[in-house]
């Protein structure tokens, strides 16, 4: 390559570059490859969808019931202590039974324990706190607020990641 | 529809970048799917053209990366150097993508991404996990080759 021509070659490969064409068609049809591909996601997501559905119709009931024994309750002067104790033991039996479910799946963040744990920090404290004031309300409101933080949590991780783009 | 608006454009930018014809419609497959399901993220910052793109020339590095084991192509076709004239280059509308399909691969890539797309070279080196330095080397050497093979 002589030094004298490399100006010009230069100035023709940008001009080849600028008149690069901008567009190109396939040989093939893709779309049904992409159709195939997003009706196997949709069905995905409507199973996962299915499965929440249930969850949902479980943690009704579970609310129900627990609505029933509480007015039950009240009729026979329940104490806080009491009322703090079925709380906990209902959100011990929701979380387990998530867990269970959600066994073999994997998490999509590594920490999602250690949130756990944080929470279940707080729900000690706020339960050691309902221990000298077991009629507070605002206590009750905030431990039943870190019980549905720490259900929030399990599923959110669990959740594949494409479903949370 | 926006898969038959973006279609063609899509498909010359995974075609330059994997050289390959069966590969680059796999591709293309593949950043409509993402295109479906990251479609959320686009957050009108900047242009939808310019959100495919970029959408578009990570799922192909990344298909790339998958379907031919990055580490493999790098240290083989990288120490082979010219791609040999193919099935590919038929495939090609114009010299200059001819030219380029016979490049090394990084030195393609490098090319396609930075002198075709506009990227800048810490972009470029940030896309393909190698350092800004090398994707200028990388740019030089293809610019080299193809000012070399202009003539042939």
């Amino acid at each position: 390559m002589s030094s004298k021509s490399v100006p010009s070659q230069k100035a023709k490969l940008d001009e080849l570059i600028t008149k690069a064409p901008k567009e190109l068609e396939p040989t093939r049809d893709l779309w049904p490859g992409i159709e195939f591909a997003l009706d196997n996601s949709k069905q995905a997501s409507q199973q996962f969808s299915k499965q929440h559905v249930v969850w949902g119709i479980a943690a009704s009931i579970m609310l129900v019931g627990f609505i029933a024994l509480l007015s039950f309750e009240s009729g026979k002067q329940m104490s806080g202590n009491n009322l703090v104790q079925q709380l906990s033991e209902q959100h011990v039996k929701q979380k387990d039974a998530l867990l269970v479910s959600l066994k073999g799946q994997v998490a999509v963040t590594q920490n999602w324990q250690q949130q756990l744990q944080e929470l279940d920090e707080a729900a000690i404290a706020i339960k050691k706190a309902l221990a000298n004031e077991p009629n507070n309300v605002a206590f009750l409101k905030m431990l039943k607020q870190v019980h549905q933080q720490q259900i929030a949590l399990i599923e959110r991780v669990h959740t594949p990641a494409w479903q949370k783009i | 529809m926006l898969y038959e608006a973006h279609l063609n454009r899509v498909y010359v930018l995974c075609f330059r970048l994997c050289a390959d014809k069966s590969l680059a419609e796999d591709a293309t497959q593949e950043v409509f799917i993402q295109v479906w399901r990251k479609i959320e993220n686009f957050n009108g910052d900047s242009l939808f053209k310019t959100w495919l793109h970029s959408l578009a020339s990570n799922v192909t590095i990344s298909h790339i990366r998958k379907q031919r084991g990055w580490w493999q192509k790098m240290m083989n076709i990288e120490d082979a150097g010219i791609e040999p004239f193919s099935d590919e280059n038929a495939h090609c509308s114009n010299q200059l993508e001819g030219l380029i399909m016979r490049l090394p691969e990084r030195a393609r890539m490098v090319f396609v991404l930075h002198a075709i797309e506009g990227y800048r070279h810490n972009q470029v080196a940030s896309m393909l996990n190698m350092a800004e330095g090398t994707s200028k080397a990388q740019y030089h050497r293809a610019r080299t080759l193809l000012q070399e093979w202009m003539d042939e």
